[in-house]
């Protein structure tokens, strides 16, 4: 079924319109985005059973964005009623725009041109199985209650499992000049983490499920038992990682996490404009494997959970190509770092929420797959290791130096792993040194999304990310 | 809509209800180099409602909870289905029982400081010619700033007779400091301040624009082996948090943590220095409405105490304290050359410093360290530091000198031996 459209914004809708017309009185571009967002969270664990709204994915709010001939403001509220439209207005006229008078001396306002826009009108909705108000609260609990009793039930050395849902209902309109879009999207997510010590250790595993679903995907849950267990397994005899470089394995989760860290928030464009990325200096040059072609975008992959029909600047969502066969193409763009750049905004301006600013951002982001089987792969491996469970990474578009942690790391010896285990494993090393070792890549792509993204230490936005299993030279510590 | 809200409580049959309003002013400014790239003002209210539903499961009272989001924008009608609808999901987390706590009305309280008496347009512009002030370094300079002052007021009632108010001021955000020779580096800072505290900005900037300029010298990763690993600033906040977030009742009760009352948390046989902390109060009231005052935590390695929110701390029998942000620890007994007189590899930023509350395991990629190799200090970067706290708490010195941000007051840095770093 299709995700309904929101009772709230489309009560405000007129009064939205009128006030776009109050603003555009006074200045050559403006524009509302206006969201209502339901975010719900449950959790099943030995702390308890959690039933919340989570205050990330919810919100009731808007955005003004205003041009004044030669910059942007931004005035973000979250109660419009007829009466407060002058009030909204004057505020904005009076105070956001002219602040900037009031700049110490040898500051500046950076110039920028008035956005430029095409003819666009449009509603849209993402499908789901089953909406939250098809499946209540008591059914969730008890889908969560059974995957961890089930998951309990398989070692004996569980401290716990925790089994996890959310999901996020985002209503948004857009209203400028030349555009009025709306769009209703779902996500959701299912998450398994079990724990088990290790003497004072506590090693957790997890594993996820969801995307741009309904409540429907609980029922793949109790699939992700077998392999968390497995991890657990793993990571009880684990021990610590010799570092070195080694020939590696990476799972999808890890090829995402490469992808996304590694790769994906140097294209940032908005970096560009700073610079700050030094991708900026290698487009039209080899930054990877001939096998490599990666992309970005909120149409690519349909049923993930960053995929939508329209940015949070009114920019159509679109599969954006960054590397083609090794070769870096481009990068991915909102609307004012494409003003500053003279280019075409991608559909990745996005933001944590109507409170936030706006930033280029990632959304569905991954690598194709290539040719090789996994276990001529593994085969292939004398003296090396699989990565698997990504768990964090940090970027750093500026110098492409790498940081991303994961869980535990399977030792492979001439083709066969050899049941030696290393764990936590930090990922180090120079970008393109191994986005172009990669010389094998399995067949089909992987995304996964149940994890968030921040740009640098905050604004937190939704993604996906993965890509096959890659054979790459990587060094670990 | 504080009225319309407690309608819709007593009208969907809540008898018990925790409310808080959170309204926000903010001001943003926005930095590439200069020029201004965006300025952003926005006025946000939100009320955060929490309804408990009690039950009785095979004769044990129960008592589930679920909240709901109420936003200016409802009107009267999707408020009350918002809460009803919360009350009808307290049914299914029905948790063992605990009580709320207990209070009355009490003044709304102002934190004080020279924020509160200026508007936040003010304060950012202030902030913002602090920063860029100092921006005349001859070889590296501000690439970017982003600056935020917001004054929030947070208002807690509960259906115990909890009436409280607050108002703080804070100034926050982050620059990006860089250079050109002999190569194109950056170097990563934020801040946040509840003070106008502009000069300790100035001091932060210029040692970031110092700092990075020392970065563009590192060309290489260590070597790959075993060092004697200083850390220091922030990331000793992160890398103590194993300590405070094992003492919280929350991790305790699930049995994540270990920890007891009395406990020593190094080990019995401690070769360094023992830990002394006390937890900070940075606001009046703790998310439940709870008066928050500081608390000894750690005194000489030994647990006092255990403390959490309410429902945990009711579980394991102990008087609930609320939870804290801050955290005092007591300076060592050696001074920084001290700790820089033999061999040492110290870690002055990472991409991302991690630790692991669970597996005590922290670490991340060298943006920039100092290695002395007992002739000559040498800047690094790559490689990454991968250490264990509990194999290496034992053994931790701790410098004389104190870092102090919102949140952490206490040793600079902080000696482990022996951890393994990954290099060339």
């Amino acid at each position: 079924m299709q995700v309904n459209s929101s009772k709230i914004l489309e009560e405000k809708r007129p009064l939205m319109k009128k006030l776009l017309a109050g603003l555009l009185e006074t200045y050559t571009y403006a524009s509302i985005l206006a969201v209502d967002a339901e975010g719900k969270s449950y959790a099943v664990s030995r702390a308890g059973i959690n039933i919340a709204k989570s205050d990330v994915w919810s919100e009731c709010g808007y955005v003004i964005k205003v041009y004044d001939g030669e910059s942007y403001g931004e005035y973000a509220f979250n109660h419009l009623e007829e009466d407060q439209i002058d009030g909204i207005v004057t505020r904005i006229k009076e105070q956001l725009m002219p602040w900037k008078e009031a700049l110490a001396a040898g500051l500046c306002t950076k110039q920028y041109p008035r956005m430029d826009e095409e003819e666009a009108s449009f509603e849209k909705s993402t499908e789901c199985g089953r909406m939250p108000g098809q499946m209540g609260d008591g059914e969730v609990i008890e889908k969560l209650k059974a995957v961890r009793d089930k998951a309990l039930t398989q070692r004996e050395d569980l401290i716990d499992c925790r089994t996890a849902c959310s999901y996020q209902v985002a209503h948004k309109i857009f209203l400028s000049p030349k555009k009025e879009l709306a769009q209703n999207v779902m996500w959701t997510t299912g998450v398994l983490v079990a724990m088990a010590a290790k003497g004072e250790e506590i090693k957790t595993s997890f594993a996820s499920c969801g995307g741009l679903c309904g409540l429907e995907t609980l029922d793949e849950m109790e699939g992700l038992i077998p392999g968390v267990m497995d991890s657990i397994g793993y990571l009880l005899v684990s021990e610590p990682m010799v570092p070195g470089e080694y020939d590696c394995i990476c799972t999808p989760e890890v090829t995402g996490m490469i992808v996304h860290e590694a790769f994906g928030h140097g294209v940032e464009m908005d970096m560009f404009v700073k610079k700050r990325a030094l991708a900026e200096k290698y487009v039209g040059e080899y930054v990877a494997s001939p096998l490599v072609t990666m992309h970005d975008g909120a149409a690519v992959a349909i049923d993930q959970s960053a995929t939508f029909f329209f940015d949070d600047e009114g920019t159509p969502a679109q599969d954006t190509i960054v590397i083609d066969h090794g070769v870096l193409k481009g990068g991915i763009c909102d609307a004012q770092a494409g003003m500053a750049l003279h280019c075409a905004p991608t559909g990745n301006g996005r933001r944590q929420s109507t409170d936030h600013k706006a930033y280029t951002r990632m959304t569905n982001t991954y690598f194709e797959g290539g040719n090789d089987k996994l276990e001529d792969m593994i085969a292939s491996i004398e003296n090396g290791v699989m990565l698997c469970e990504a768990t964090s990474g940090m970027e750093d578009p500026k110098n492409w130096g790498i940081q991303c942690m994961v869980n535990y790391a399977r030792e492979i010896k001439n083709g066969k792993f050899t049941g030696r285990v290393f764990s936590p494993i930090v990922l180090t090393g120079y970008v393109p040194d191994l986005l172009k070792s990669i010389s094998m890549m399995s067949e089909t792509p992987k995304l996964s999304g149940a994890g968030m993204c921040g740009k640098g230490h905050k604004e937190w936005v939704k993604v996906s990310d993965g890509g096959p299993y890659i054979k790459a030279r990587i060094r670990l510590g | 809509m504080y009225r319309t809200i407690l309608r819709a409580i007593q009208s969907c049959g809540a008898e018990n209800y925790l409310i808080r309003k959170t309204q926000t002013e903010s001001a943003e400014l926005y930095f590439i180099r200069k020029e201004l790239d965006m300025r952003r003002m926005k006025d946000i209210t939100v009320y955060e409602v929490t309804v408990y539903r009690d039950s009785e499961v095979e004769g044990k009272k129960m008592r589930g909870f679920a909240d709901a989001f109420i936003y200016p924008q409802m009107d009267e009608e999707t408020v009350n289905k918002a809460i009803t609808d919360a009350y009808y999901a307290a049914t299914f987390a029905a948790n063992p029982f605990f009580e709320l706590p207990a209070g009355k009305k009490e003044e709304p309280v102002t934190m004080p400081g020279r924020l509160a008496g200026m508007s936040v347009t003010e304060a950012a512009e202030a902030f913002a010619e602090a920063l860029f002030s100092v921006d005349n370094h001859p070889r590296a300079w501000i690439n970017t700033a982003e600056f935020f002052v917001n004054r929030i007021t947070t208002s807690i009632w509960n259906s115990a007779g909890i009436e409280v108010s607050y108002t703080r001021c804070e100034a926050n955000g982050e620059f990006i400091v860089q250079t050109g020779e002999p190569q194109d580096v950056e170097q990563y800072q934020d801040f946040a301040y509840n003070d106008l505290d502009t000069e300790s900005l100035k001091t932060q900037a210029r040692e970031a624009l110092e700092t990075v300029v020392a970065r563009a010298q590192a060309t290489t990763a260590p070597a790959k082996g075993t060092y004697d690993v200083i850390l220091s600033g922030k990331e000793l906040r992160q890398l103590l948090s194993f300590y405070t977030e094992r003492s919280n009742a929350a991790y305790i009760y699930p049995g994540y943590s270990n920890y007891r009352k009395g406990m020593k948390v190094q080990g019995e046989a401690v070769r360094g220095e023992k830990l002394n902390l006390t937890l900070k109060a940075t606001v009046p009231y703790a998310y439940e409405g709870i008066p928050l005052s500081d608390r000894e935590l750690i005194r000489d390695g030994e647990l006092l105490d255990i403390y959490g929110n309410v429902r945990f701390s009711y579980y394991l029998g102990i008087k609930p304290t609320g939870n804290y942000e801050g955290m005092q620890v007591k300076n060592g007994t050696a001074s920084m050359a001290q700790l820089k007189a033999k061999p040492y590899l110290h870690v002055v930023s990472f991409s991302g410093f991690d630790m692991d509350v669970f597996s005590g395991h922290f670490g991340g990629e060298i943006r920039l360290a100092y290695l002395f190799d007992g002739e000559k200090v040498t800047p690094v970067t790559g490689g990454s530091v991968n250490g264990s706290l509990l194999e290496l708490q034992d053994n931790m010195i701790f410098s004389k000198e104190t870092y102090k941000d919102s949140r952490y007051e206490g040793p600079l840095a902080v000696k482990f031996t022996g951890v393994p770093v990954a290099g060339v």
